[in-house]
């Protein structure tokens, strides 16, 4: 097996945020949310200039996953009613899933990949709400966005992925394990370099760098460990795919750290089944996708 | 286990029911109101134990499916999610649980 030489996580996220930069009104957004003067008003003004943007994050306000009993048809409304940051961190997982395209479809098929990722986001949303954790939205973010990182490698060194996905559907190795055999570190590493890189909060970037290796996050401790259980839970439930054809296996000091009975986990998939078609009708906007 | 959605007023619980913390929000014995319902969702309780459900006889032991489900259907489907938790320590409680569910899931939907 040849080793390809000195490729570093750093190098991997480097080009890509200029090839793939996150649409500048997202910086925008988060400018103004900053900005101790900006009004409900100003925020809302931003999001309401991506026309396609302001129509999903509607429709997801207004469906059950929000379970709101007075339609929402305005961003003002929906600033106000779910909350700034909330409706910020719908718009980041809706604008990156817009930046990634184009990447051929043998290494990945990037419905089936946004379907796991989605089934993450709810399965961490719904985790996150048996927690009594605040701010939901920050949780489905960071599932939708957990693999991010495999989508970079696919795009800086797609025949080495190649390689490693036929390798592990002949051998049955697990697939981000052989990532880190091959270039000393994973998509969750890469992923994590890219959010810090496009300045994502670190509540967010952190998680999505430690879901498969939680004892390194020692700022979001929580959060690492729900995403770590949301994806074994996407995985167990197979929806969608991102590359992976294993349960990853479960840290088992995550399971002891989160203290979930197992009695909430049948309520857990059902909640994310129920949730699951309409978030992705919402999120893929219009077509209702293969099932 | 009955799930908060399918409960109905002067049902009688057949366990105590606490929040997430343990603390007891209603004692076992206990007839439901309308009022307790509102109660049961503020503090994230989403099943409860009522008199007169089927119980399982060991708790250890998973409840058997609802449903009837063609035995080989659900020989395939644990065949299948067998393979997919290889990396996962089966006598893992939560890894048992899900791979219950899981099976069964797979099944239903086979049907």
């Amino acid at each position: 097996m040849l080793r390809k030489p000195q490729l570093s996580v750093e190098h991997m996220v480097e080009d890509v945020s200029t090839i793939h930069s996150l649409p500048l009104f997202y910086s925008q957004l988060s400018e103004a949310i900053d900005h101790p003067r900006s009004s409900i008003g100003d925020i809302a003004k931003i999001i309401s200039e991506d026309q396609g943007l302001t129509a999903r994050i509607l429709k997801l306000a207004n469906s059950p996953l929000f379970g709101y009993f007075s339609k929402i048809d305005t961003i003002t409304q929906a600033v106000t009613i779910i909350g700034v940051l909330q409706v910020r961190d719908l718009a980041l997982a809706l604008s990156v899933m817009d930046v990634f395209k184009g990447i051929p479809e043998d290494l990945v098929n990037m419905e089936q990949f946004w379907k796991h990722s989605i089934a993450t986001g709810l399965a961490a949303r719904t985790l996150a709400t048996s927690q009594r954790e605040a701010n939901l939205e920050r949780f489905f973010v960071a599932g939708i966005l957990h693999d991010v990182g495999r989508l970079v490698m696919y795009v800086r060194v797609p025949e080495i992925c190649l390689e490693l996905l036929e390798e592990c559907r002949s051998s049955g190795m697990i697939l981000h394990c052989a990532e880190r055999e091959r270039f000393g570190f994973d998509h969750a590493d890469v992923g994590g370099a890219l959010l810090k890189r496009w300045k994502i909060p670190p509540r967010v970037a952190e998680p999505v760098g430690t879901h498969h290796n939680c004892s390194k996050a020692d700022q979001y401790p929580r959060e690492a460990s729900i995403l770590h259980f949301a994806d074994i839970i996407a995985h167990a439930m197979q929806i969608g795919n991102s590359g992976e054809i294993f349960v990853p296996q479960l840290d088992h000091a995550v399971w002891e750290r989160l203290q979930i009975s197992c009695y909430f986990l049948p309520t857990l998939i059902k909640q994310v089944d129920t949730t699951y078609e309409q978030t992705v009708s919402v999120l893929f906007g219009g077509e209702d996708g293969a099932r | 286990m009955v799930h908060i959605d399918n409960l109905a007023p002067g049902m009688v619980l057949s366990r105590n029911v606490c929040d997430r913390s343990g603390r007891l929000l209603l004692p076992s014995g206990a007839e439901l109101t309308d009022k307790h319902f509102s109660i049961f969702r503020m503090w994230g309780v989403l099943e409860v134990e009522i008199v007169g459900e089927t119980i399982a006889e060991d708790p250890e032991a998973p409840p058997s499916p609802s449903t009837e489900i063609d035995p080989e259907l659900l020989a395939e489907a644990r065949a299948e999610v067998e393979r997919l938790f290889v990396y996962n320590d089966p006598d893992h409680p939560a890894i048992k649980e899900l791979m219950r569910i899981c099976t069964e899931r797979r099944a239903t939907r086979a049907a």
